[in-house]
């Protein structure tokens, strides 16, 4: 009949999706009547509980009926209040990242003794030597992302070209994950008190599994409520219809393979060792951290400051030398995490190579001990979703994108997708949309794409340049490095890479 | 030069001309639009420049309403002529403030679409909140006040709503001015009259006629009567011998041009209401206003 080929238009979805929905419309068997919320999270990591904070926050969206859905039990993610030790966990936050924990009030519940800004970059090739030192005050410098566009083909880091938010707080500011999500699930505490009268309206859902993901029923009959083009979450708790559904679900995000979005990219074949180090340089709040990171044949090792004489290690590495490592005694990892930071990769013997020949920077800490229990590693890959919107679905951080973390962009990506999702379902609401709809959604997935495009092919082309051992490449490259540390423009590109480009 | 002043126009709108007693609905037009009313809803199809518009519309409304903000606690009623699908009238449904929507087209295809549509959103389904009636204006009150007699006060003359909008359908009305009068008993006293439609210019005849219908075939041949539209100044010479209404500047009249941009959306843009696409706003008196 005319009508049904009429229903198909009307609900027209872009073809990837149709696959799934119509497969699944058929299987449904719902009995009763699903929960019904405007928007349901999936994922109560440091990307989801910021999405949800941001609506939370805003008078626009305040009113939205919101449901969080994480597997885990969130309250455990606190920090220790122990200040000697630090979670292998850490990030560093851009300006533009904390700018937005501030916006929505949650970075004032954060434990600033647990944070630590740092104020300049040295990077170093560890095959030839060449370096190149950042410091903020290079962020002012305008055209950096055209230079970089130029330099590596097929880049569209034009496409994110904005002007840099210059701050008070340095190139970043090193914080643990933890500290950020209870941050976080403190201000929506803090809001849940300030609005009890309608306590209603948001729902944590704590330590429950999703089940599984369907199109809600056919309607019964021509006049009543037709949900089977709404996504319906089951639960061990029961079953939550969705106007929108947000994956910030990670990297295996099941939001997003409901939508049977393809996710492409490839495995880097490299582990990311992670460590909470101990360095034999005491600081305090007034003095001015660096970070550094050295390029080796086998993927680059960073160091990275924490409060104290605490730095936090992320050392990327082949699978082999990753498992390796992490069955080491802790004077031994301790040693070999100098040695990486050191020694000329071949010669691997400290004292037989001049430390000046290396690129070490003045000044670098020596590392002391390895905090017990820390060390940690992580496969590394690439995945960059082909879409992040679909009809009532939309995907977030880790669920939309991983990338290497040599730039140290992963979760502020992901924090720059929630302010913006936030804001676009703003506007929805302000304009009386349906904000599942692509006229609300359509929006955020153009300008973050795009965006979060560029900051991944640069990243991905840098860990390839800086991926092979030997041979030309290594030539081109610390060259490469040495040109740019005189011109000053690449050293802003990578600035506003780490510092986060808006 | 890429900046075009866009024909949207709906695909198919009400044609309704004030002839009592014969109905004003012109059949013609009717059938010759119901064709196209699986559109509606169709992201990329015909109707795409509208559901761009919308967001503008609520923009303008908005500002219309700034001369005396309504009390957030005071929830208004809406009624919106010539419905089409439904994409204002669905929209202005969601805003919280809103306390009902009364949507109506004599088109019923147009209605049947917009009513299928409503299902899809359980919001829009809560009992009162918007109510999709295939009639002309002139019927209405044949609807209304049936629907209406179980209300608070029982009211003997026909409902009256707060806000009044008529998107892109006068330059479909062949003799307008009856046609904004017959509207005006339906308006509460302070209430706002808000539509847009597109102004008689050269411009707006190259835009409209000849581009969008006969070279690029954007929206049926035969949508537009070019000769039927009125330039701002006409309308508000309209509402100027309406004693009922205020046309102060501001507190009783707005206008807003608003051009298409190609790859970048709707606009406002200054001036631009005497060549192309505008909003116009017109206020009640009464209520201490
Ligand atoms: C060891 C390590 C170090 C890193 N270092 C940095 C760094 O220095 N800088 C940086 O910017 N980024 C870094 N990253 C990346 C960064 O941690 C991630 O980008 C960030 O955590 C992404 O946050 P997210 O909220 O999107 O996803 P996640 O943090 O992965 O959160 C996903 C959440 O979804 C929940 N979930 C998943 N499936 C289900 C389900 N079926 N039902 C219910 N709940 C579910 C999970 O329990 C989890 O809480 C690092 C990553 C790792 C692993």
């Amino acid at each position: 009949m005319a009508s049904t080929a009429l229903l198909r238009r009307v609900l027209a979805l872009p073809p990837h999706l149709r696959r799934s929905v119509y497969s699944s419309a058929t299987t449904y068997h719902g009995a009763s009547q699903p929960d019904i919320y405007d928007v349901v999270c999936i994922g109560g990591g440091p990307v989801g509980l910021s999405f949800v904070s941001a609506l939370r926050s805003h008078p626009s969206t305040s009113a939205l009926r919101v449901a969080l859905i994480d597997s885990q039990d969130l309250s455990t993610a606190r920090t220790t209040k122990d200040t000697e030790t630090f979670s292998n966990r850490c990030s560093s936050l851009t300006p533009a990242s904390l700018r937005f924990l501030k916006q929505i009030g949650a970075w004032e519940h954060a434990k600033k003794e647990r944070t630590q800004p740092y104020h300049a970059m040295d990077v170093w090739d560890g095959v030839s030597g060449s370096k190149i030192h950042f410091d903020s005050v290079d962020q002012q410098q305008t055209g950096l992302l055209d230079a970089v566009a130029e330099m590596i083909p097929g880049s569209r880091f034009q496409a994110s070209r904005r002007k840099y938010e210059v701050e008070d707080v340095g190139v970043a500011t090193m914080c643990e994950n933890a500290n950020t999500t209870s941050a976080l699930l403190q201000r929506l505490h803090e809001l849940d008190e300030e609005r009890s009268k309608d306590r209603l309206i948001f729902d944590m859902l704590e330590k429950t599994r999703v089940e599984s993901i369907d199109l809600g029923p056919e309607s019964k009959d021509k006049e009543s409520l037709d949900l089977s083009q709404w996504p319906i979450v089951t639960t061990s708790h029961g079953r939550i219809a969705a106007r929108l559904l947000v994956g910030a679900d990670g990297a295996n995000s099941p939001v997003r393979q409901f939508a049977d979005i393809p996710s492409p990219g490839w495995d880097y074949n490299q582990h990311g060792v992670v460590a909470t180090l101990d360095l034999d340089q005491q600081s305090t709040a007034q003095n001015l951290r660096t970070a550094y990171q050295r390029f080796l044949p086998t993927g680059p090792v960073a160091l990275l400051p924490l409060p104290g004489n605490k730095a936090s290690l992320v050392w990327s590495t082949t699978p082999q030398h990753a498992a390796k490592l992490k069955t080491l005694s802790r004077p031994d990892f301790t040693a070999a995490v100098n040695a990486a930071f050191r020694l000329m990769p071949l010669a691997w013997r400290e004292n037989a190579t001049p430390a000046a020949s290396t690129g070490l920077p003045r000044n670098f800490p020596r590392i002391a001990s390895v905090q017990e229990g820390s060390i940690a590693s992580f496969p590394l890959r690439m995945r960059h979703a082909d879409t992040y919107t679909g009809h009532r679905i939309a995907l977030i951080g880790d669920a939309a994108h991983t990338i290497h973390p040599l730039a140290g962009q992963g979760l502020n990506l992901g924090l720059a997708d929630a302010e913006y999702l936030a804001q676009r379902i703003a506007y929805g609401v302000d304009h009386g949309m349906d904000v599942g709809s692509c006229w609300t959604l359509d929006g955020y997935n153009s300008d973050r794409w795009a965006k979060n495009n560029a900051v991944i092919g640069v990243v991905d082309k840098l860990s390839k340049i800086y991926g092979v051992g030997s041979g030309p490449v290594v030539w081109g490259r610390s060259a490469g490095v040495e040109v740019l540390e005189r011109l000053g423009t690449l050293k802003g590109w990578m600035m506003g890479a780490a510092a986060g480009v808006k | 030069m890429r900046l075009l002043i866009a024909s949207t126009t709906k695909p198919y709108t009400t044609a309704t001309t004030p002839q009592p007693p014969e109905s004003s609905v012109n059949h013609t037009e009717v059938s010759h639009f119901s064709a196209l009313a699986a559109s509606w809803w169709d992201p990329y199809g015909s109707s795409r420049l509208l559901h761009l518009m919308n967001p503008l519309r609520h923009d303008f409304l908005r500002r219309c309403l700034s001369a005396s903000p309504p009390d957030p606690a005071q929830k208004l009623d809406i009624l919106d002529i010539g419905c089409g699908g439904g994409i204002f009238a669905e929209s202005a449904a969601r805003l919280s403030m809103a306390q009902s929507v009364t949507a109506i087209d004599p088109t019923p295809e147009c209605i049947a679409v917009a009513k299928r549509h409503q299902r899809s959103d359980p919001l829009l389904m809560e009992a009162g909140r918007l109510n999709y009636l295939q009639t002309s204006i002139e019927e209405l009150h044949n609807h209304t006040t049936t629907a209406n007699s179980a209300g608070a006060r029982g009211d003997r003359e026909m409902k009256q709503y707060d806000i009044i909008t008529l998107f892109e359908v006068i330059e479909h009305i062949r003799r307008p001015y009856p046609f904004l009068s017959s509207i005006l008993p339906h308006l509460k006293p302070g209430g706002w009259l808000i539509g847009s439609t597109i102004a008689r210019h050269p411009v707006s005849w190259f835009t409209t006629k000849l581009m969008a219908e006969d070279v690029l075939g954007l929206v049926p041949r035969g949508t537009h009567e070019w000769s039927q539209y009125l330039i701002p100044g006409e309308i508000r010479e309209w509402a100027r011998r309406e004693a009922e209404l205020n046309t102060s500047e501001g507190l009783g009249w707005r206008t807003m041009g608003v051009v298409y941009v190609p790859g970048i959306g709707w606009r406002e843009v200054r001036g631009s209401e005497e060549v192309g696409n505008y909003f116009f706003g017109v206020r009640k008196r009464g209520d201490g206003v």
